[in-house]
């Protein structure tokens, strides 16, 4: 038995919030290796275990790649799981992600993001994340430590949506919010049953059973392949709209909603825009509003999913601004911009032939300061006036 | 008129289900893994769930396409995946109360090498699930390659006999033993030359996985990859049990029993000659062979003294 858990307002971190996601989801299995900076929610989920808040099987792994292999398998028995990790240990699981995602067994991670390569780059950055963005899991992304708590129970009414079945990564900056306190309004238990009882309704997805006929990895080759990874790709796409929907219902339940995708900020009127992720967007959404005080039309997109990867609606949002610059937090190995900055360049033609800038800032923990920022603003209006004006700028080492 | 009907061996009382496998299936004649694995399947029955990998056994578990080989409950992943997944499995199936026997099925290559590590985190926290390992020393199914229990001298497609290089160099992981000494509830090794000291084993397997990990090394030739004729794999795995190369045995926490003590042994040589992989030793080498085997048989022979499990009646 799960004991009753009645919700209330605390003043805790970025981890603490994911755990909490987590223990009021009632997760069946729950496999956890620790890794800075991640192992407050690993130590978190077993207090949570041993004060009888969360009653399920706790299994203490022997490293990254076994925990997914756990929660993957007894996502395919039937179970709610749970797992977190950061930049190692993800890349520890690379081979079992893929199998999840092949298998499309909807399980629900964490994954505090950490910067990599380098084994003493303990220090914050997208690099994890954007690394494993072609293992076929959903990607969303959390700016404050309430979002981060959200998410995570939104994480599983995505994953475990039978039109979905696609496993979800939940990511949020290493040391920015994994250490930071803020006021989390964390809901009860029983309102948390209710945001996830629809899931119950559902047809029931293929199971793992003792005599029964399902066999698990036997794609096999050729057609039977082709068929579900066609099937996979089909669901990525539907996780879109589904995410927005997710959203939507959260606020009617919840009072908190964030825009599904994306968020839109000051973005109707804007004739410039940024588009950012994660915790440096508050700091981004602070000097907008000083800036629009001094009259420039700036917004901010911030990127809430990044795989998979919402085109339209971006499109949708950037269509008719005069020019855009993208924040990284993380570089696009093999080319010379920010990830994200070159997955949006693929929607070029969507947008418009407008300036695009790539700012790669806030790698290994270096903040992205509100100076920065101004100055990222500035480049961009000015290249929005015609200006001639630097595509990729390494905002770090321009000082 | 009376019809005297023939006595069927007293095997066939340990067998509670029908082979759940298709007659013709992809492997390789006389291969004592097909063998294992039908005659496994019987003994444990029909409503268990597989777990296993690429190997040799994979060719059939998988099946191709939408076709299957057999009618059981089957998840196949990645090598380095196996331990853990079975451990997924039974925890949920712990969690939701509902008894369930999950069987690993691998080859030595996964459990002794790449799937090592899961094994033993396993193993450490006492999973309730069965692992059976066949042992047929050496990668297989990529095409006979050495694995780290294959024996000292053993000739592999990577470790080939040249001028530079004579086979094996290493002695090979005591798999059997090192997972034993995890203080699993239960391991033990096995061969196909012995099927009522298996079938016993299996059976004790499934009983003793409800108390946490049970462990089966099975000793599995490879006429393929070994070089011997396809109808002398049984007499192959007689000879290991014979000569001490393999001994018979299980540990149940830590306490050891022979189960199918050798009054005398026979030598070596007598099991090295009918292999390929060892045509090329030479006196010194088949010496250290030798040393090696006498080695493992004292230190089994000796832990069963030292630390002795009773026989259950
Ligand atoms: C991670 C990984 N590395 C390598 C392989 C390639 N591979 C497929 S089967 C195999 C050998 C398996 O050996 P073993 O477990 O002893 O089984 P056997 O082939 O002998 O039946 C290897 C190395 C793989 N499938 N996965
Ligand atoms: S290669 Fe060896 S182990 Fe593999 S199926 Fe053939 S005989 Fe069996």
């Amino acid at each position: 038995m799960n004991m009753k858990y009645k919700g209330e307002m605390r003043t805790i971190t970025g981890n603490a919030a994911a755990a909490y996601g987590a223990m009021l989801c009632r997760p069946d299995v729950v496999a956890l290796y620790p890794i800075t900076p991640q192992t407050e929610v690993v130590e978190q989920l077993s207090r949570f275990s041993a004060d009888g808040l969360l009653d399920a099987e706790m299994v203490e792994v022997e490293g990254e790649n076994s925990a997914m292999n756990i929660v993957a398998a007894a996502a395919i028995s039937g179970g709610r799981v749970f797992t977190a990790s950061s930049s190692w240990g993800l890349a520890f699981m690379y081979d079992a992600l893929l199998q999840t995602s092949g298998f499309r067994a909807p399980v629900v991670m964490v994954n505090v993001n950490r910067e990599m390569p380098g084994i003493l780059a303990v220090s914050t950055g997208q690099q994890d994340m954007i690394g494993t963005r072609d293992v076929g899991w959903i990607q969303i992304i959390a700016e404050d430590c309430q979002e981060i708590l959200d998410l995570v129970i939104m994480a599983y009414r995505l994953a475990e949506d039978f039109d979905i079945q696609v496993p979800v990564m939940v990511n949020y900056d290493g040391f920015y919010l994994s250490y930071l306190s803020e006021g989390v309004n964390i809901p009860a238990r029983e309102e948390v049953d209710v945001f996830l009882a629809p899931l119950k309704e559902q047809p029931e997805r293929p199971k793992l059973v003792p005599g029964g006929p399902l066999g698990c990895g036997t794609h096999g080759i050729e057609k039977g392949f082709v068929e579900l990874r066609y099937k996979h790709c089909a669901a990525m796409e539907r996780a879109k709209n589904k995410f927005d929907e997710i959203d939507r219902l959260f606020g009617e339940s919840f009072e908190r909603s964030y825009g599904g995708q994306i968020e839109e900020y000051y973005m109707e009127d804007a004739e410039i825009a940024l588009l950012a992720s994660g915790s440096a967007s508050g700091t981004v959404k602070k000097v907008i509003d000083s800036k629009r005080k001094h009259g420039l039309k700036i917004g901010l997109v911030k990127l809430r999913m990044f795989r998979p990867f919402p085109s339209e609606r971006l499109s949708r949002a950037f269509r008719g601004k005069k020019a855009i610059g993208v924040i990284d937090r993380s570089i696009c190995f093999g080319w010379d911009c920010g990830p994200i900055y070159m997955e949006l360049r693929a929607l070029s033609s969507e947008i418009g032939l407008i300036p695009m800038m790539s700012f790669i800032d806030g790698l290994a923990n270096m903040d992205i300061s509100i100076v920065h920022i101004e100055r990222m603003i500035d480049s961009v209006y000015a290249a929005s006036q015609g200006k001639p004006y630097q595509r990729v700028n390494w905002v770090i080492l321009e000082e | 008129m009376m019809v005297k009907k023939k006595k069927l061996s007293k095997i066939f009382d340990y067998f509670r289900d029908e082979d759940p496998f298709a007659g013709g299936i992809s492997i390789c004649s006389g291969c004592p893994m097909e063998l294992l694995l039908r005659f496994m399947s019987k003994v444990l029955g029909k409503d268990i769930i597989i777990v296993g990998t690429p190997s040799c056994s994979a060719i059939v578990l998988y099946g191709q396409n939408i076709g299957s080989w057999h009618k059981l409950s089957y998840y196949g992943c990645l090598m380095t995946g196996v331990a853990s997944s079975a451990t997924g499995i039974t925890r949920y199936y712990r969690k939701i109360g509902k008894d369930v026997t999950v069987v690993c099925f691998t080859g030595d290559g996964c459990a002794a090498d790449v799937g090592f590590q899961p094994l033993s985190g396993a193993a450490e926290r006492n999973e309730n699930f069965i692992y059976i390992c066949y042992d047929n020393e050496g990668y297989m199914n990529t095409g006979v390659q050495r694995s780290s229990t294959t024996p000292f001298g053993a000739k592999t497609s990577t470790t080939p006999i040249g001028v530079a290089r004579r086979g094996n160099e290493t002695t090979g992981k005591n798999l059997p033993f090192i997972i034993a000494m995890h203080k699993v509830s239960y391991a033990a090794t096995a061969t196909l030359s012995h099927l009522e000291d298996l079938a016993k084993k299996l059976i004790k397997a499934k009983e003793k996985k409800n108390e946490g990990f049970a462990y089966i090394h099975v000793f599995s030739p490879c006429p393929t990859g070994w070089g011997f004729p396809m109808d002398l794999s049984i007499e192959v795995c007689r000879m290991a049990v014979r000569t001490n190369y393999f001994p018979l045995w299980e540990a149940e926490r830590g306490k050891f029993r022979l189960t199918h003590k050798i009054k005398k042994s026979r030598p070596l040589k007598d099991l090295v000659r009918m292999i390929r992989k060892f045509s090329h030793l030479t006196d010194e080498e088949m010496g250290m062979l030798e040393k090696e085997v006498h080695e493992r048989y004292r230190l089994i022979e000796g832990v069963t003294q030292m630390m002795p499990l009773k026989e259950t009646p």
